[in-house]
């Protein structure tokens, strides 16, 4: 039964998304364009620990790719396309992490994420700067994207086809290479692992990964706006992998969903509890508060804290050293 | 068919949204509550209350409660933009107010396709087009006008050199790229010297100010808001660059720009587009009246500027009710659209000594402004209303 929940769940999701009404199809493409990011976040960070600090910026090269492409015909392919550009993006930024380890190669990520706002801002003929890319609708299969639903039925369908494609990654050779990786590069080439070859798939994979989401990102709000892509939605990803739970693929659709729904849930209860404008400011401090009893209480994520519930302490794929 | 709200959300948690007993009139709109821009967020209010007001004196628009909704965009265009989604399809707003040029100009399509009247925030002359953004309405002059109008004002005190210093985002850099495109600066009779950006959040613009004071400006007009020109005039007085020199547009009417540079600030212009709080005008009268039961959250002239945004407002609803025989529109489509029209027919519009009078056909309602200067720590008027040359 475990092993059919995700479609069962993905069945469910589909045949409710009809009937919502329009802000709740919204929620639920902006959880599910989250969630494809937070799995490939995930696969970067919880499986082959490299720690990125520029998936904001990745997720705008997918958005870029995928409106000009998508603006200039090609509908579905671009959603390919964006994914071939990030990979290429995300595998040159990843090329530091052939010298640089942990914290070091988090700041040139970093570095990158800064350089790619800059060109996102400043390469007018290709983003049209700070104005951002409009973005026509796409047509996926001949069905213009041009609605809440449609948006939701496709980023949903996407969503499934990504966990699929995170699922076999981490159960093939390569996926164990990641983890062999994450826990001593040392190790890992005494185990006869091409540590730079495996490096270089990882960022390629996720990137085209993050890239896809970023497509389906511009294809809902129809622009690229460079202010969408800055460091705060690179800080959210990591803030979702925490969540969520490091090295879990469960993790990242959980800790999409806490960063995507919770504010929102947050401020539907101050509205009912009649608490004006204040709840406006309460709803940072709680919302901030939240993640900080995460991190004292349970740094492993609610994917965690569920498998304590039942028992089970050990999370897949999770690190062994904490 | 009947779609579900959040309901399902809000049970799992154990509560109950209750259905409103009442029928009402929505009105949604969104500010900076609490992101960047929050010094200005008194024109969230202002809409807020003035609505409020009408509740309490006169039940509403003809006998029917007004609900309005604000919520808190955080100057976030994801965040702003799942606002806008919430103020169509579940509060089925008849009216909604969005705050920043970014998320309005994302929303062009959207509220032309979904024919929901919207209030922006926004000058940008982008989202000025009666005929391809028949839904889009703003409150006053843009950005580019006001440029004009702070540069004409200039040009009369014997200016002719001109600097423009803009913040390097949508709201800096467009509307100096339209001033220079279309060469305003020389139509003007002066000469544009040099265009300097400058990092929306920056803290320190001494170098940028050293170049300024290099190309020898009579005049430097500030594209950017009341943050960004409190560090240019503290940093100006650093290298000798008198306040005087400065002119901003309607965001730089702030009392915390005299409040924290004191004597740096003396001499300092700004394009003014509505009276200020507290001058006796029958608008100021009401707000008095309101502020006795209730409590008012900025008092500034961006509050000013919310309440003839809610005048406004209020009184196309009311003409549309009127148009309907008395009645609300069941039909929310035929309400908003009828809003609609009856926004862009406004006429010698009077909002109680605010603004002049307001004709809505272009959109935007009146294109004067008077310049304020800063003056014993306190903005006065340094002129009558000015009027654009194409509307002279």
């Amino acid at each position: 039964m475990k092993r059919y929940l995700p479609y069962l769940l993905f069945i469910a999701a589909l045949a409710i998304t009809p009937f919502l009404d329009r802000f709740v199809q919204s929620l639920v493409y902006n959880f599910a364009i989250a969630a494809m990011a937070a799995l490939a976040v995930n696969i970067m960070i919880g499986f082959a620990g490299q720690i990125t600090f520029a998936a904001g910026a990745l997720i705008g090269v997918g958005a870029y790719a995928g409106g000009l492409l998508g603006n200039a015909g090609l509908d579905v392919v671009s959603l390919l396309g964006a994914g071939l550009v990030t990979a290429a993006i995300s595998v040159f930024i990843g090329l530091p992490a052939l010298r640089l380890r942990g914290l070091y190669f988090a700041m040139s990520t970093l570095a990158a994420q800064f350089i790619l706002e800059y060109l996102f801002k400043n390469v007018d003929p290709v983003t049209n700067g700070l104005s951002g890319l409009l973005i026509e609708p796409p047509k996926f299969f001949g069905i213009a994207i041009d609605t809440e639903f449609r948006t939701a039925i496709a980023a949903l369908i996407l969503l499934l086809l990504v966990w699929l494609a995170c699922r076999n990654l981490t159960q093939s050779q390569l996926g164990r290479a990641f983890l062999v990786m994450r826990e001593s590069e040392i190790v890992a080439k005494g185990m006869g692992i091409n540590v730079p070859q495996t490096k270089f798939w990882c960022f390629a994979l996720t990137g085209f990964l993050m890239g896809i989401a970023g497509a389906m990102l511009g294809f809902s709000t129809h622009i690229a706006n460079p202010e969408a892509f800055g460091i705060s939605l690179s800080v959210d990803y990591v803030a979702m992998m925490i969540i969520g739970g490091l090295g879990s693929l469960t993790g990242s659709l959980i800790g999409a969903a806490f960063i995507t729904l919770m504010p929102e849930i947050i401020q539907r209860i101050g509205e009912h509890l009649h608490l004006g404008s204040r709840i406006f400011a309460v709803r940072e401090i709680i919302f901030g508060a939240l993640i900080m009893l995460f991190l004292i209480f349970e740094p492993r994520g609610i994917v965690a804290l569920f498998s304590s519930l039942k028992g089970n302490n050990q999370t897949p794929g999770a690190s062994t050293a904490k | 068919m009947k779609r579900l709200s959040l309901a399902p959300i809000a049970l799992a948690l154990g509560l109950s949204f209750s259905a409103q007993a009442e029928p009402t009139i929505t009105i949604c709109e969104w500010g900076t509550i609490t992101g960047a821009d929050a010094l200005v967020n008194g024109m969230a209010y202002g809409a807020r209350d003035y609505f409020e007001y009408l509740n309490q004196t006169k039940g509403g628009i003809a006998g029917v409660k007004i609900n309005a909704l604000l919520l808190d965009g955080r100057y976030k265009l994801d965040e702003e933009l799942k606002i806008y989604r919430r103020c169509v399809s579940q509060e089925n707003a008849v009216v909604i107010g969005g705050w920043s040029t970014g998320a309005a100009k994302a929303l062009r399509a959207d509220t032309t396709k979904d024919q929901v009247p919207f209030m922006t925030q926004s000058y940008s002359s982008d989202l000025l087009d009666p005929e391809k953004l028949p839904y889009m309405f703003m409150a006053g002059p843009t950005y580019e006008q006001q440029i004009i109008l702070g540069l004409n004002d200039a040009k009369k005190r014997g200016a002719r050199r001109v600097v423009l210093m803009h913040a390097d985002n949508e709201y800096g850099r467009a509307p100096v790229k339209v001033i220079r495109e279309e060469k305003a600066v020389e139509k003007l009779g002066m000469e544009l010297v040099d265009v300097i950006e400058f990092k929306y959040d920056a803290q320190d613009l001494t170098a940028q100010l050293i170049r300024v004071k290099e190309s020898k400006p009579d005049v430097v007009y500030i594209q950017s808001s009341t943050n960004q020109t409190i560090v240019i005039l503290r940093d100006a007085a650093k290298i000798g660059l008198k306040p005087d020199l400065f002119v901003g547009n309607f965001y730089n009417i702030n009392p915390a720009i005299p409040e924290q540079l004191k004597e740096s600030a003396e001499g300092f212009r700004a394009v003014q587009l509505y009276t200020n709080w507290g001058v006796d005008i029958p608008a100021m009268r009401q707000i008095n009246e309101f502020s006795k039961k209730n409590k008012i959250e900025k008092q500034d002239i961006y509050y000013m500027k919310g309440w003839l945004e809610g005048m406004v407002i209020a009184a196309a609803i009311e003409n549309a009710v009127k148009a309907n025989g008395g009645k609300v529109p069941e039909d929310i489509s035929a309400f908003r659209k009828a809003t609609r029209d009856q926004l862009a027919a406004l006429k010698n519009f009077d909002t109680g000594g605010i603004s002049p009078k307001l004709n809505y056909a272009d959109h935007r309602g009146f294109s004067q402004a008077r310049m304020a200067i800063i003056k014993g720590g306190k903005y006065i008027g340094a002129t009558d209303w000015l009027k654009l040359a194409d509307d002279q």
